[in-house]
């Protein structure tokens, strides 16, 4: 029972983390239909630009305002110069931002170095959970800077202008376009968004993982089951997939070997891609 | 039917091949002798590649500017593997077919080692991996593939015992699920398990994970000694996790070289103190304070405690990197003892490296080593060290003698046909 209560928590604690990155994800194919296959390396770059500021400032805190906004300005550019030149054709958009992938990854590489680095967490110390598993505060601290943005990310939606105006592109482009609503700059800052949560994302989980180039690499996969289990394009849908798969995940840890547990999130994501194909919560975006 | 004309043409034919097949035996008599080198430039193994990469041609560079390998000169050729083995394999066989490379200096990464072995075989290529898998000089070996560093067996043969002896008799073993971990995994069981210790079911870790927690969390809270074996980022993510989980407090952390190669303590902030780690060739200049050591630090521009870069923040790869370095010094022995010319004479340097002797030198800066004639293993000094104060330390040095009584050869490849 102790680590089935231990499992479960850091499955919710990872899942809100996965969630806001999915969530950049899910928001610009949502609008845009880009499939955006470099959204790991904006994550990626968000944990190298988290170190390069930690390190230069010593101050975690000054990474978690800068970092996301680097974000912004990193999408806005690649909208500009990678997606929108592609953005009437989708396979070309996967080409594309392969393309970009690649390049950052490189970049990186070719700067920052291919030794992987660990950023010290901003909070240190463990609390005991049932069975004295000693767990890491800073992962809970972390799961709700998460939530949080999550829910800011949601308000901004629903609540302002610019978010209507984002969702009533996504709704119908064309009608959207003869109402006046700027469609090309609203896309432009929806990928921006995006971009800026993986970035986000990254200077969150950064301490929890590492700091290295190919760090994108593992979180991609991980994040478009969560858009695919959620529905695609479905906001909400995408965030409670990735908590709901990464709970599943560590309950399911608890039982059998961890390998066999994302066994079972893919048996999972299979299973409502037959019953569902929309999604799972394809009902709660009609 | 033959007639005259088909006659002609094949006539022609056989003249033009014959012509290509001389050149390919006799026109390299005379001229550079080409080594490839297969390494890891990028991918998850290129915060290595790079020092494979920068040993080999400060080789090769002291090799030529010495006289070069019998009077002609060492033209390395590099191709990157992409740490990964199907791009490994063709670039193998693009080494010797189009680059014509006599000899391959082989990967570090071992899923692209062994899969490499087979093609150097079939292509009759002299191979000298790098990674530690124990199935490069065991049962997926042959009489062209060499290894002069240490392997999952000879790491377990070295050092298990101390271990056994002054850290703890209850062992759970944890490692990355592809060939490296589970070769270090049977070698250091068999060991332990042999001394009278006990070792938990092991705890296999897919290689894209980064969240280690579920895994951390199946380790019995018996276990008196960690045996970790990662690489690279993922092994910054163990210890970063292990030591927010305080496990560190609870048992001795015990790992081998790899886990922390090219990568400085200081660098992990304290997450790493406290952990006993396998070197062959130690971090630390104290632990082998010679002139060759020191020479050999000096041409590849590294400090004498982090083994940093002098102009960067990258740290060498030094457990495994040296074989880059000193297997260029052994083919070039190996082809000045044998008369090497040619392709034509490959049996007479397999020969000649089969049981050859390496003295500390610069050219084998390392130390002393044999290249065993039976399992063409190389037999190395060991060197178990701690980190402390974020420095690696030397503890105790297995001698490379002790290695090789400890361990019999389980092969014999030199008695195969060529």
């Amino acid at each position: 029972m102790a680590e089935i209560t231990t499992l479960a928590l850091n499955g919710l604690a990872w899942g809100l983390i996965v969630a806001l990155i999915a969530l950049g994800l899910s928001v610009i194919f949502g609008l845009l239909d880009v499939i955006n296959v470099a959204h790991g390396d904006f994550f990626m770059v968000g944990t190298v630009l988290a170190w390069v500021a930690v390190d230069a400032t010593g101050s975690f805190a000054v990474a978690l305002v800068l970092v996301p906004i680097l974000g912004l300005l990193l999408g806005a550019l690649t909208e500009r110069i990678a997606i929108r030149p592609v953005l009437s054709t989708i396979v070309l958009t996967v080409v594309s931002t392969h393309g970009l992938g690649i390049l950052m990854q490189e970049g990186v590489r070719a700067t920052f170095g291919a030794t992987p680095r660990r950023l010290v967490a901003p909070v240190g110390g463990t609390i005991t959970l049932p069975g004295d598993v000693q767990y890491d505060v800073y992962r809970l601290v972390a799961a709700g800077a998460a939530a949080l943005a999550l829910l800011a990310f949601f308000a901004f939606q629903q609540r302002t202008r610019f978010g209507t105006w984002m969702r009533a592109v996504r709704h119908d482009r064309e009608t959207a376009t003869t109402l006046g609503i700027p469609v090309a700059r609203v896309q432009l800052l929806t990928f921006s968004i995006g971009a800026g949560l993986a970035l986000l994302g990254g200077v969150i989980a950064a301490p929890i993982t590492t700091v290295d180039f190919r760090a994108g690499i593992e979180i991609l996969p991980t994040c478009f089951m969560a858009v695919v289990v959620g529905g695609l394009g479905n906001l909400p849908g995408t965030a409670a997939a990735a908590v709901l798969l990464a709970v599943t995940e560590g309950v399911v840890s608890a039982f059998l070997d961890p390998s066999a547990a994302r066994i079972v999130s893919l048996c999972l994501m299979c299973a409502v891609l037959f019953l569902r194909p929309h999604g799972l919560f394809a009902g709660a975006r009609a | 039917m033959t007639n005259r004309r088909s006659f002609l043409q094949t006539a022609l034919a056989g003249g033009a091949a014959s012509v290509f097949i001389t050149r390919d035996l006799y026109a390299q008599a005379s001229g550079p002798i080409v080594i490839g080198h297969q390494i890891e430039l990028t991918g998850g193994f290129s915060s290595w590649g790079y020092w494979h990469d920068k040993a080999a041609k400060a080789a090769a560079k002291l090799i030529n500017d010495g006289g070069g390998i019998a009077g002609r000169r060492l033209d390395l050729v590099t191709e990157d593997s992409e740490s990964n083995p199907a791009t490994g394999a063709r670039k193998l066989r693009s080494l010797v077919q189009r680059n014509r490379a006599a000899f391959i200096q082989g990967s570090v990464h071992s899923g692209v080692m062994l899969a490499s072995i087979p093609i150097a075989t079939e292509l009759k290529t002299v191979y000298f991996s790098t990674g530690e898998a124990t199935e490069a000089t065991g049962s997926r070996g042959s009489r062209w593939a060499f290894r002069t560093g240490s392997d999952t067996y000879s790491l377990a043969g070295a050092a298990a015992p101390w271990a056994f002896a002054n850290l703890g008799k209850t062992w759970t073993m944890i490692f990355p699920d592809y060939a490296w971990g589970h070769s270090h995994h049977q070698e250091h069981k068999a060991v332990i398990e042999r001394l009278g210790g006990k070792v938990h079911d092991p705890i296999a870790v897919p290689l894209d994970a980064r969240d280690l927690l579920p895994y951390l969390t199946r380790i019995p809270q018996d276990t008196e000694v960690l045996f970790s074996v990662f690489f690279g980022a993922q092994s910054v993510a163990f210890y970063t996790q292990a030591k927010s989980m305080g496990l560190e407090r609870t048992m001795k952390m015990y790992s081998v070289s790899g886990t922390i190669e090219a990568i400085a303590p200081e660098d992990m902030d304290g997450a790493a103190e406290g952990v006993t780690v396998v070197e062959n060739f130690p971090r630390s200049l104290a632990a082998k304070d010679d002139e060759f050591h020191r020479e050999h630090l000096r041409l590849m521009e590294v400090d004498g405690v982090h083994a940093r870069e002098a102009n960067s923040r990258r740290v060498y790869a030094k457990s495994h990197a040296w074989q880059a370095w000193e297997n260029m010094f052994l083919l070039k022995a190996a082809v000045e003892a044998s008369g090497w010319r040619t392709k034509r004479d490959d049996p007479a340097l397999v020969a000649a490296l089969e049981g050859m002797e390496m003295p500390n030198s610069l050219a084998h800066p390392q130390g002393a080593k044999t290249l065993r004639k039976q399992d063409h293993s190389g037999m190395v000094d060991t060197y178990i060290s701690r980190v402390t104060g974020n420095e690696l330390k030397p503890v105790q040095k297995v001698a490379k003698e002790t290695l090789a009584t400890a361990l019999p050869p389980r092969f014999d490849f030199s008695t195969q046909a060529l």
